[in-house]
């Protein structure tokens, strides 16, 4: 469907509901309707359409319009159009209705509204606080505009209640927030009756550093900094969804050169990544040798990314308008050597990791994730493509180069950790593949344009396929080239409770391979 | 089973031999430094800096670098209308000061300020330490509010490539077993108690370093609701690791460093 026929089924539909229609750029189509109606119109286009809720948000838009917002970003994939439902609520009523009942992806959303902006989702199923512990005192609520960037509150001692699991011989195993392996803090609540797990309550945002309010009226140039630091190894991809939703406002095409810079990193960072969970997947079997030859291999993709920016997380590589220096120029023949070297020291390491029985019985059926409850949370990425959802923002929303290149989704179905895996071996060979073509085909010429001045007030998204997949930012500027308003929602998110719902019924023993099968960032989630 | 034993005769060691020998290859982003014939004082890059850390001397007007704030984005090197920025190779940064790091002097509000038995101000503790952990040291990781930037790269220090153990470091699994608290991340609101309860679990003598901007200064994240400005508002920090992130072998320059073995 274009957006001019989802448009017009909505308003066959709906007509009364809906108060105005922004058509903005090619593939974003905003809807404002009245608040009351909001349960309705997202169920049906959740579930008569078919559109996954890929994002929501607040926004403090009293100095501008005398309300608060929230934003309903729906996605159709097949045409690649980004539906957005918005409602205006006023400041002396502060409540708008949950639609978690009906889109359940929407529960996290609307708890971290709740907690960020004090706006209460009336009829939430379960609207405990989720960014904030205990420490934080009820009725202050940071990305408010009148709350002031700096003010630390004084520390507030209330008990974080879990969800209990009460019958004989079940218990509960609390661990973290300090771990035992070199890994990011959350704590995690495990409910089990001898060796299985019976639920998993997944407690976040201990890295929470308000991100999204340390942007609000910095200039533009400083938050793609910010952007790069989201998740350190997701450096790149954030930072590349960042500028395109300025470029889109600014009205700017990169140069085609550009485009191709930017797709080598994007794979160089994923097949980083992916090595690098290949490796842990191993390491958490116990299985030393395989692991030590992803680590290697990854050792590789660190040198190559040295080499071309002098950053092994690849920052400071994205300008705005572009990329800041011609970097693979000179550098092809030394790229594509290094890059046909690990494709093949890969695929022998494959072939003997396959060839395993061992390893291949602890993985296989571990950790299952149902195709069913992977749409319902709308998972993203890897995960939702081992459960058999054919998801990929370079296939849904391409830019002109993805375009070009050919690549297939890996089909896989189980959703255990074997498909996990599968799934990121062949993104490995696909990422070394789209390298190479995109070395090949890239046509020479300039790599970025120049921003002057970004007109206030515009807001668009900006989506790139990270490592752990669909990652959507949204922004609107403000006055005199800076941020009004940034959300950030990065896979994570998006997959932390479908990796609660994937532990259930497997041993405690393996839910370390299971959480390394997702890799999840903390720190792309608490933000 | 024959296709294992191959590969581990082809690859018998990828190990480099840091610090005993310099890098063969050394990284192109390491300190920035001001050329100061060539700096004109335009001020360009000191309202540019995304984590303000340059900064200008308020009797001399000269402009200086806080690397503990640095995030080594590159971009005064960019800007500089007269060319006077240039990153250096330079990556062996760690200090036992942070004041080391800074041209501007460092302001801590008097009610931040912890007192405390702070044990490393002893002269004994040299001594005492090197009595006590002999030639081996071990390490628990804590990540108290990073990016995770830092976290992999201490994960690197795991990897074939670096390979710590051979410096007789080894990470641990809790703090009860460790004698440096190894600490990343700007000492989040939520982390605080956490980081705190890790401290004290640390049996005495204990060493804390600090890994990263964010740990140093609280680096792009600072003055923000969430964070503090440098875990050193928290917990006593021997010795503090610049960058964003440091490489592993700046970090390994950086823990050798507090155990004084350089
Ligand atoms: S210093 Fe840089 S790399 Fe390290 S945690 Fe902070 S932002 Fe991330």
């Amino acid at each position: 469907m274009t957006a001019i026929e989802i448009n017009k089924k909505l308003i066959e539909n709906f007509g009364d509901d809906i108060i105005k229609t922004v058509k903005a750029y090619e593939n974003e189509l905003y809807l404002e309707i009245k608040p009351d109606r909001i349960r309705e119109l997202s169920g049906y286009i959740n579930h008569e359409m078919g559109y996954p809720l890929v994002s929501m948000f607040a926004n403090d838009e009293t100095s501008l319009i005398g309300k608060y917002a929230v934003y309903y970003a729906f996605a159709d994939r097949v045409s690649g159009i980004l539906l957005i439902l918005k409602i205006g609520i006023e400041p002396e009523q502060m409540t708008f209705e949950s639609i978690a009942g009906k889109v359940h992806a929407a529960a996290r959303y609307e708890r971290e509204i709740k907690d960020l902006f004090g706006l209460n989702p009336v009829g939430h199923p379960n609207a405990k606080r989720l960014v904030f512990h205990g420490n934080w005192p009820r009725e202050t609520f940071p990305l408010r505009k009148a709350y002031d960037l700096k003010h630390r509150p004084d520390f507030a001692k209330e008990k974080i209640n879990f969800s209990k699991v009460i019958s004989a011989g079940v218990f509960e195993i609390p661990v973290g927030p300090v771990h035992a392996g070199i890994i990011e803090p959350g704590h995690f609540r495990f409910s089990v009756a001898g060796e299985p797990i019976i639920n998993l309550e997944a407690q976040l945002y201990f890295v929470h550093k308000g991100i999204e309010k340390l942007c609000e009226g910095e200039s533009l140039e400083k938050c793609l900094f910010v952007a790069e630091r989201i998740s350190g190894d997701e450096s790149f991809t954030n930072a590349y969804a960042y500028c395109q939703a300025i470029e889109k406002i600014a009205g700017l095409k990169i140069p085609e050169r550009a485009e191709y810079i930017r797709v080598v990193f994007a794979e160089l960072e994923r097949l980083t990544s992916h090595l690098g969970d290949l490796g842990g997947i191993c390491t958490d079997v116990a299985y030393g040798f395989a692991a030590s030859q992803f680590k290697m291999m990854r050792g590789w993709a660190y040198g190559i990314a040295d080499e071309l920016c002098g950053m092994r997380f690849l920052r400071g590589v994205n300008r705005l308008g572009g990329v800041r220096k011609d970097f693979v120029a000179g550098k092809e023949a030394s790229l594509i050597r290094q890059l046909k070297k690990i494709r093949s020291e890969f695929e022998e390491t494959e072939v003997i990791i396959k060839a395993n029985s061992f390893f291949i019985d602890r993985v296989e059926n571990t950790g299952i994730l149902s195709a069913q409850i992977a749409a319902d949370l709308n998972a993203v990425g890897p995960p939702a493509r081992a459960a058999g959802i054919r998801s990929d923002v370079r296939k849904s929303f391409p830019n002109r180069v993805y375009r070009q290149l050919s690549f297939a989704i890996p089909e896989h179905h189980n959703g255990d950790v074997n498909c996990r895996m599968n799934v990121k071996i062949e993104e490995c060979y696909q990422a070394i593949d789209l390298m190479l073509a995109a070395i090949d085909s890239m046509p020479a010429g300039r790599i970025r344009e120049s921003i002057t001045t970004v007109a206030p007030y515009q807001f668009a998204f900006g989506m790139t396929e990270a490592p752990r997949g669909e990652n959507i930012h949204w922004v609107m500027t403000g006055e005199n080239n800076t941020i009004f308003r940034y959300k950030i929602r990065t896979p994570s998110f998006c997959n932390w409770p479908a990796l609660c719902h994937a532990v259930k019924g497997n041993l405690v023993p393996d839910f370390p391979l299971i959480n390394k099968s997702f890799n999840l960032s903390y720190a792309g989630n608490d933000l | 089973m024959f296709n294992t034993i191959k590969k581990i005769i082809k690859y018998p060691n990828l190990t480099q031999n840091y610090p005993r020998k310099a890098l063969l290859s050394l990284p192109k982003t390491g300190k920035t430094v001001i050329d100061m014939k060539k700096c004109t004082g335009c001020g360009e890059c000191l309202g540019r800096c995304p984590s303000q850390a340059i900064v200008r001397d308020a009797q001399t007007k000269v402009l200086g670098i806080n690397l503990d704030t640095c995030v080594f984005c590159t971009l005064c090197e960019e800007i500089c209308p007269s060319g006077a920025i240039a990153m250096t190779n330079q990556f062996e940064l760690a200090e036992e000061k942070r004041t080391a790091l800074r041209s501007s002097t460092l302001v801590i509000a008097e009610d931040q300020e912890i007192v405390m038995p702070y044990e490393a101000i002893c002269a004994e503790l040299v001594k005492r330490i090197r009595k006590t952990f002999g030639r081996s040291l071990n390490i628990r990781e804590v990540d108290a509010g990073s990016c995770n930037g830092c976290d992999y790269e201490i994960n690197a220090m795991n990897n074939p490539f670096n390979d710590v153990e051979r410096l007789g470091m080894h990470f641990v699994a809790s703090p009860r077993h460790a004698d440096m608290l190894l600490v990343t991340g700007t000492a989040t609101r939520n982390m605080q108690l956490a980081l705190i309860k890790t401290y004290n679990a640390t049996p005495d003598p204990k060493l804390v370093v600090a890994v990263g901007a964010c740990a140093c200064s609280g680096g792009i994240f600072r003055d923000s609701y969430a964070t503090s400005n440098g875990i050193d508002n928290i917990v006593p920090v021997d010795v503090y690791i610049p960058g964003c992130p440091p490489r592993p072998q700046a970090i390994i320059y950086g823990i050798l460093k507090a155990i004084e073995k350089l």
